[in-house]
């Protein structure tokens, strides 16, 4: 996939992936965008190898006392992907911040 | 228990927090997307989505901010729906992609349409059964019998080498049946597709020399019927050929093997191999009394763990 197929909603959620967010609720709530626009967007981006899924390990999860989440990284070839659409739309940089803490 | 089972009965929402939206949709839309994924997907989508809507309940930051409740639980219900809509759309596209069943589909497809124009330029359903009977008795059969003949005997149909004619668990055919069944069908649709856009072509071809020759349309008609046949044919068995033995869908990733230059000393040509892993087919550069035919190479079922999902 290049830069130019990008949607704006999926440039923004690999933005948001690039800047350290990585499940489907907390790229929801930097993003703004709805659920049924997020979790679409990631399976196709997982289908074409841009983006990448793991479960968080149980001890970590139950330690914390909440159901294991499924994480998403991007890829060798999302971060390329990536940086094409952020000097596309340098806009993305200001709108989402830097991801400072993990979300518990 | 199953795993889905156990997995929903560990983690249900019910237990994860004190009640409120989150419980209607629970209640009323989890089901019901749950049941709209593919069943290979069904375990993670509900582990994924449950944590996910656990985070969406002890959010509080969240839940102070909202404003309108009933917009949000409507908007996760779409959430819900689409990602299950999506996954099951994109399963479908999965499973249809080189199988028998979509070119038997986008076959038949075209034979209807080609119907339904005819069915438009004749005008009346009466007139479109007489030109049917009319050009299939009078000319097609005359050249599609001797063009079948031909295409057969010069490009015969491999014989099916993986499947002694055992029935696979859960499948009423044999493989050899289904394998002759699917050529069946293609070489009958395929020819009736011929004839069909035969029929539509014929009525511009006869609009273009109608005026300056009225004996050349019969002629053209007939050509027409013999490339339509011979090259139909020819696809029909060129596409048997290169689908695998087992599930019939249509191989892929190609890759070179072996030096063209050394031909004479070691196979060169080119390779494909079945998506789920089923079996290779050697597709040789030089065709030569050694390999008459692309060679099918059944793989141990202990290959599958590299293919597929």
């Amino acid at each position: 996939m290049s830069s130019g197929k990008l949607s704006h909603s999926v440039a923004i959620l690999l933005k948001a992936l690039s800047l350290g967010y990585q499940f489907g609720f907390e790229m929801m709530e930097v993003t703004g965008l709805p659920s049924g626009t997020v979790y679409p967007a990631l399976r196709r981006l997982e289908r074409d190898g841009l983006v990448s899924s793991n479960w968080e390990a149980t001890e970590d999860a139950v330690k914390e006392q909440r159901p294991a989440r499924r994480y998403y990284v991007l890829t060798r070839a999302g971060r390329e992907v990536e940086s094409m659409a952020t000097k596309r739309y340098p806009l993305l940089s200001r709108l989402i911040p830097q991801k400072l803490v993990k979300t518990t | 228990m199953s795993s889905l089972g156990r997995a929903r009965e560990k983690l249900s929402l019910r237990e994860l927090g004190r009640p409120g939206r989150v419980d209607k949709l629970d209640r009323w839309v989890f089901p019901f997307a749950e049941a709209i994924v593919p069943a290979p997907k069904r375990l993670d989508w509900v582990r994924e989505w449950q944590a996910e809507l656990w985070q969406l309940r002890h959010d509080s930051r969240r839940r102070s901010r909202e404003q309108n409740e009933l917009a949000e639980t409507l908007s996760l219900a779409h959430g819900l729906i689409a990602d299950a809509a999506w996954l099951r759309w994109d399963w479908l596209k999965e499973s249809a992609r080189g199988s028998a069943a979509w070119c038997l589909t986008v076959l038949g497809f075209y034979c209807l349409l080609c119907a339904g124009m005819e069915r438009a330029l004749e005008g009346s359903w009466q007139a479109f059964l007489h030109s049917l009977t009319a050009h299939f008795m009078g000319s097609f059969v005359f050249v599609a019998v001797p063009a079948v003949f031909v295409a057969i005997s010069t490009y015969p149909p491999r014989p099916l080498k993986c499947d002694s004619g055992h029935t696979h668990a859960g499948r009423r055919l044999s493989g050899r049946a289904r394998w002759n069944l699917f050529l069946g069908v293609k070489v009958l649709l395929t020819l009736m597709l011929g004839f069909l856009a035969t029929l539509v072509a014929t009525v511009p071809v006869g609009l273009a020399i109608g005026p300056f020759a009225p004996w050349g349309l019969d002629w053209a008609e007939l050509l027409m019927y013999a490339l339509m046949v011979t090259v139909g044919m020819r696809w029909a068995l060129l596409n048997q050929e290169r689908r695998c033995h087992k599930c019939l869908r249509v191989m892929g990733q190609p890759t070179r093997v072996g030096p063209p230059s050394r031909n004479f000393l070691h196979w060169s040509g080119m390779e494909l191999v079945c998506a789920d892993g089923h079996g290779r087919l050697h597709v040789a550069e030089m065709q030569g009394s050694w390999c008459w035919y692309d060679r099918w190479v059944e793989l141990d079922p202990a290959w599958q763990g590299l293919f597929g999902a």
